[in-house]
């Protein structure tokens, strides 16, 4: 017997792993039409480990300090060995990472998983999804350039638009009238430890649920494609005669994960200066804004909404009231039927939806 | 090939390129991690003659180390490692008795170096020291 199975089976009679290993990965059936969409779980999860290594990686150099936050930033980018790779691997991971979550959320609307009984899973999914871009927010301060120091000035500012208690919001928000050291403080503590937190507890709820309840089948290939779940009593949606989650959906999720890492990477490597503008390259001045300061492409679309509408208010109402129906929209669309083509008002709100967001994007990149 | 040899191969190229995905992913962060070579080097360092007064002893930064100057009440000067051979603590200069101690275990140093007292085995280690035009050049 080799060293490493007398290893395992020294490890198994104590802690029992071979049953794990059965029931979670070659005993986990999943249906038999599942498909690649699934696997964008998995690519977020490599994805948020690969935004939480880097930046325990980037923590060793960066200084939390107004003073010497942008100098300790050009010092990982110019002198420290690979630190250009390190800090761009953070960057331009935080906005593939987006990506993927736009997508897996996508994936889900138009197969229609979020409908019962997996009204939970949609809600926390939009819980890590809103806590992601604030993550991506406060992050974008860290630096302490022009770019991050405008853009900070520019989202948070928007608070001040809700009546009565916006503008001490604004304050409490920024730990001051104005955007200042201490923004930068409160802000670095949400992004290295308060919101990785939160996060990795959301995502564990995520998984949590996803496993009670049991994975949906996608409506395609199938004749019946409305959702079969009765509310009488909790039942374990299984898949008999699906196919092991190892080696079969491991090896879908593998070649996803390549596939994202292919395209991450390819940024990284030719694309560097995607999650920079030249703002980025200059430190910040609180009493120089520079011209035509823009957020982050996700955030685009809401900064564009904020500009047409002819009061703040109103553009920041729109944005919630269409943020809430969102994230209610299990509780809303109430029908069993998932397939897309077999609800086509559904479909055609949310290809109006993903048209108009882009639309915004664009006019918000271009205006 | 039958077909354990064929698994066998193929699990060979990819325990393989698994290993070089690690090595490729491993070594920027190992030079992300590991101290700057040429950062610490021992360069030569320039104090001011008249900034030492005799019998009194003057601690600074040496090649990313520790280090004292001290100017004997004979007028000589001693530039020496100041941390201890023992444990690594850094070592105290007794302007009285003219001698340096260390606060963790006690030993005791003459103020060329050599071992007084206590534990350290080793006296501390010397640095070259040069005078000339009012300049006391380390290193």
């Amino acid at each position: 017997m080799s060293l490493f199975k007398r290893l395992y089976r020294w490890v198994d009679l104590r802690v029992g792993i071979g049953e794990i290993a059965d029931k979670e990965l070659t005993g986990y059936l999943l249906p038999r039409n599942i498909n690649a969409w699934y696997s964008l779980g998995s690519v977020l999860m490599v994805a948020f480990a690969i935004q939480v290594v880097t930046g325990m990686l980037l923590l060793v150099y960066y200084v939390p300090d107004a003073e010497k936050a942008f100098k300790s930033v050009n010092f990982i980018m110019n002198e420290v060995p690979f630190g250009w790779l390190i800090r761009l691997c953070h960057a331009v991971g935080s906005n593939t990472m987006i990506a993927a979550l736009i997508l897996h959320m996508l994936s889900t609307l138009v197969m229609g998983s979020y409908k019962s009984p997996r009204e939970l899973n949609w809600l926390s999914g939009f819980l890590l999804f809103s806590l992601v871009q604030g993550i991506s927010l406060t992050g974008y301060l860290a630096p302490w350039s022009q770019l991050s120091f405008w853009a900070t000035t520019v989202a948070t500012n928007s608070v001040s638009a809700l009546p009565v208690a916006g503008p001490g919001m604004v304050e409490f928000l920024r730990g001051g009238k104005l955007v200042g050291p201490a923004t930068l403080g409160r802000f670095f503590a949400l992004h290295v430890a308060f919101l990785p937190l939160v996060i990795g507890v959301v995502i564990v709820v995520h998984i949590f649920l996803l496993k009670r309840t049991g994975i949906s089948a996608p409506p395609f290939g199938r004749s019946d494609t409305k959702t079969p779940w009765q509310a009488e009593r909790y039942r374990y949606q299984s898949h008999p005669g699906g196919i092991p989650f190892f080696p079969n959906y491991m090896l879908e999720d593998t070649t996803s994960i390549c596939i994202y890492l292919a395209i991450f990477l390819g940024v990284v490597f030719f694309w560097p200066s995607m999650p920079f503008t030249p703002d980025a390259f200059v430190p910040a001045d609180p009493f120089k804004t520079p011209a035509h300061i823009k957020p982050e492409w996700y955030f685009l679309a809401n900064y564009q909404t904020l500009k047409i509408f002819p009061n703040e208010l109103l553009g920041l109402t729109v944005q919630g009231a269409a943020m809430t129906f969102l994230a209610l929209l299990p509780f809303a669309d109430r029908s069993p039927e998932r397939h897309p083509l077999k609800r086509p008002l559904f479909l055609s709100l949310v290809a109006g939806g993903i048209l108009l967001w882009i639309a915004l994007s664009v006019w918000g990149h271009l205006s | 090939m039958d077909s354990d040899g064929r698994r066998k191969f193929l699990g060979v190229c990819l325990a393989g390129t698994a290993a070089a995905a690690a090595v490729a992913a491993g070594y920027p962060v190992f030079r992300f991690l590991a101290p700057r070579s040429g950062a610490t080097g021992l360069q030569k360092l320039v104090i001011s003659a008249s900034d030492l007064q005799e019998g009194e002893a003057k601690f600074f930064e040496y090649g990313g180390s520790s280090a004292v100057l001290v100017k004997t009440k004979g007028g000589e000067m001693i530039a020496l490692s100041a941390i201890c051979t023992h444990l690594g603590c850094i070592v105290q200069w007794v302007k009285e008795q003219q001698h340096f101690l260390c606060p963790c275990h006690g030993g005791q140093f003459a103020t060329d170096g050599t071992v007084l007292g206590g534990p350290p085995p080793r006296p501390l280690a010397k640095i070259p020291v040069t005078v000339s035009g009012g300049n006391i050049t380390i290193g």
